[in-house]
């Protein structure tokens, strides 16, 4: 329902700029919050549940970070999370409040691990960090996965260095990131500013008279020491 | 008081069966070592039959035949042997069908005794009750015979005669119900068995008739026992005691095993029957502990630790077959002992508006899985160390915090072990998490990678290591740290470093330190 559609029904600017469309209900049902608001905007409503997610990007692109926000956003809602860590580099203090199941293991047994937490059942978002990950994923493996997350209606969030999925992610998200330095006096990394653009996934969820919908977004991350 | 005697004929045959049930249908014999008969020289004892099923005996097998003799007499006789371990979990599988039904039981032999008076309620009559610890005994794997009556020795005489029959209450009743069993029935005594025969008294309805002091005077006080028992005026004092805390069974192998899929095969039938056991008396297994009696020596005690009780095999056979891969025995196996803790399952209301987390027993088994694919210490929850290091990490055992709760026996008492969040506590973690999401993460090299980094007037100006070789950009720092040197000494928990970051040419934003001690560059990670 476009917002001109809902004031001629209600007259009033104010009721009708707050009411919802069915639709987007339903799909926001089919999502969950990325954690970051611009994101969930882009993606109309967050990461798909039940499916693959992948974040690409080079080193410094802010996939560690989105992935981390993703799992906040879901332990914040009270579910269980776990995150395949291929290399073991999380960061002990920016751990997200709560406790993911963390699995520190090689990247070739990333896949194996994932489907065993996803299996157990129960898991809201399972994050698969293969930011370093340099091995040949074979096609079955992903499949294989994304059966396991659609029958447990999970969110799988996969960061890989390039884009893998193709079309096993029900979303794909691509990064690109600047750094950005405090140049008042001697330099100072101040953060990071990612571009996100939606490669996949968004125009699924978005409603069919969207008009104004955008696809990419920019996010400042800050560091922080 | 009434009292239900259930009586398993041929216990230790029928505690063998348990482990072999496909031959229940067919016949069946116990064979057991006894010693030679002259007792010269270092003769071993032979292995022979001392009990048998009724298919058997009709095939012609006796007590006393060695067992070519009774495959001889009986084609496709299935052969037991005696075992320890078959015999103590025979016993305490048949107490186990007592406590199914009361709290306290009597063990005596190849009988049970326990008090049924309470069952009322649940059963419309006694005949009833009866049929429901027969069923119940066959459940276990006994095929067994039930009689209750208002004395202890009344029941046994009825069990022995009966396969399930209920004696009135009243004196009167009961002396008629026990008045055409034979005298047999009444005593184990050749003499006094005889003595009776002699007086021409075959029925205990005879006895009965007989002068009680008269019988006591010539037959002495077993005659007097007797006598009494057949007016249904027995006094012999019913000790019923408490259940065991733990649940054994226990098998004995006849070779050894080395590969963990037999072994795992072995177990499945203990742990069914266990689980059986413990179902019988509304509990669940909380805990496993295995004791593995190793070739030709030793013993391997392991405890297995069950997220929350449960009375499904699949997670406590996963459990154990994973921990027995992780360390596995040091010999063959040729003794299995499967001990279960028992607790009661408590369910617990869901929450309508959060959402489920894991199944205990399912979590339990995966985290168990993850651990034999990536090592016990790569599983957890991660936890901040206290160090100033920025790499220290720790890994804590994994507990979610909301979702499916099950309680153990002593749950009733005290709080579950996680406490799901509260509204509150949601909200604030969600605000919390709202207002610091947008903030870079670090990701470690854990150990830091020693690199190769050309210094300038400002600082780095271009590193090289394994996987990265980059001009620098923009450099920022250095920024002096150091710690921990409170703790030098042979641990060598003192250091002192100075932390750049740098902006390289691939694009990346890369933390890198010099360490003070030797001048060494390390890259600690990259931000992303």
């Amino acid at each position: 329902m476009s917002s001109s559609r809902a004031l001629e029904l209600v007259g009033d600017p104010e009721i009708a700029a707050r009411i919802i469309p069915l639709a987007r209900l339903v799909e926001s049902r089919g999502r969950r919050s990325s954690g970051i608001a611009a994101l969930d905007t882009l993606l109309h409503g967050g990461w798909p549940r039940g499916g693959l997610t992948e974040l690409s990007g080079r080193r410094s692109s802010g996939r560690t970070a989105i992935l981390r926000a993703g799992l906040g956003a879901a332990l914040a809602a009270g579910e269980a999370t776990a995150l395949v860590d291929a290399g073991g580099t999380l960061d002990a203090r920016a751990l997200p409040a709560g406790a993911p199941l963390w699995i520190r293991c090689q990247p070739g047994q990333a896949l194996k691990a994932a489907d065993l937490v996803i299996g157990a059942g129960g898991f809201g978002v399972v994050a698969i960090d293969l930011c370093d990950a340099t091995l040949r994923i074979p096609d079955a493996a992903w499949m294989r996965l994304r059966h396991a997350a659609r029958a447990q209606g999970t969110t799988v969030l996969v960061a890989v260095p390039h884009p893998r999925l193709r079309s096993f992610a029900a979303a794909a998200v691509e990064l690109d990131g600047a750094a950005t330095f405090l140049s008042d006096g001697p330099p100072l990394f101040s953060g990071l500013d990612v571009r996100a653009a939606c490669r996949r996934g968004a125009r699924d969820a978005a409603p069919a008279n969207d008009e104004a919908r955008s696809s990419c977004v920019s996010l400042a991350f800050t560091c922080r020491s | 008081m009434r009292l239900a005697c259930v009586h398993v004929p041929q216990l230790a045959l029928q505690a063998a069966l348990r482990r072999s049930p496909d031959a229940r249908e067919r016949p069946a014999a116990l064979l057991a070592v006894t010693p030679p008969a002259s007792g010269k020289g270092k003769a071993r004892g032979v292995a022979r039959v001392i009990e048998m099923n009724g298919d058997a005996r009709r095939a012609g097998v006796r007590a006393g035949m060695t067992g070519a003799q009774a495959a001889a007499a009986a084609p496709g006789l299935c052969l037991l042997r005696a075992t320890e371990a078959d015999r103590e979990a025979g016993a305490a599988a048949l107490a186990d069908v007592g406590f199914a039904f009361a709290p306290r039981v009597e063990r005596d032999g190849e009988r049970i005794y326990f008090a049924v008076e309470d069952l009322g309620r649940l059963y419309p009559h006694e005949q009833a009750v009866a049929q429901a610890i027969q069923a119940h005994a066959a459940r276990i794997g006994f095929g067994a015979r039930v009689a209750i009556a208002s004395s202890r020795g009344t029941a046994r005489v009825a069990a022995r005669a009966h396969d399930l029959a209920v004696v009135p209450a009243g004196a009167a009743e009961a002396r008629a119900f026990l008045a055409p069993l034979p005298v047999t029935l009444f005593t184990g005594d050749d003499d006094l068995r005889a003595a009776f025969r002699r007086w021409g008294t075959r029925t205990a309805g005879a006895i009965a008739a007989l002068p009680p002091q008269a019988v006591a005077l010539r037959l002495g006080p077993p005659g007097a026992e007797v006598a009494r028992l057949a007016r249904a005026e027995d006094d012999e004092p019913f000790l019923p005691l408490p259940p065991p805390d733990a649940l054994e069974e226990a098998t004995e192998l006849e070779y050894p095993i080395a590969e963990l899929d037999p072994l795992s095969f072995v177990l499945r039938g203990l742990v069914d029957r266990a689980l059986e056991r413990l179902a019988g008396r509304s509990l669940a297994c909380a805990e496993l502990t295995l004791r593995l009696t190793l070739d030709p020596r030793g013993l391997d005690v392991r405890t297995i630790p069950v997220a929350a009780p449960t009375r499904e095999a699949k997670p406590l056979i996963e459990l154990a077959r994973l921990d027995l891969a992780r360390r596995p025995p040091e010999a063959p196996v040729i003794g299995l002992h499967v001990i279960a803790l028992p607790a009661r399952v408590r369910a617990t209301q869901l929450d309508m508006l959060r959402p489920t987390g894991p199944a205990p027993n399912r979590l339990a088994v995966t985290l168990a899985r993850l651990a034999a694919l990536v090592g016990p210490e790569n599983v957890g929850a991660p936890a901040a160390v206290d160090s100033w290091r920025e790499e220290a990490i720790a890994v804590k055992p994994y507990a979610p915090e909301a979702g499916d709760q099950t309680g153990t026996l002593e749950g009733f008492l005290e709080p579950p072990a996680t406490t799901p969040l509260g509204k509150a506590q949601l909200r604030q973690r969600a605000a919390a998490t709202a207002a610091g999401d947008l903030r870079l993460a670090l990701r470690h090299r854990r150990p830091p990678e020693e690199i190769e980094v050309l210094m300038g007037r400002d600082g780095p100006t271009a590193l090289r290591g394994a996987e990265t070789t980059a001009r620098v950009v923009i450099a920022a720092g250095p920024y002096r740290l150091s710690g921990e040197w409170w703790q030098d000494g042979p641990s060598g928990g003192s250091w002192a470093r100075e932390y750049w970051d740098v902006h390289a040419s691939d694009g990346a934003v890369y933390r890198l330190h010099r360490d003070a001690r030797d001048g060494r560059f390390y890259l600690d990670g990259y931000y992303d």
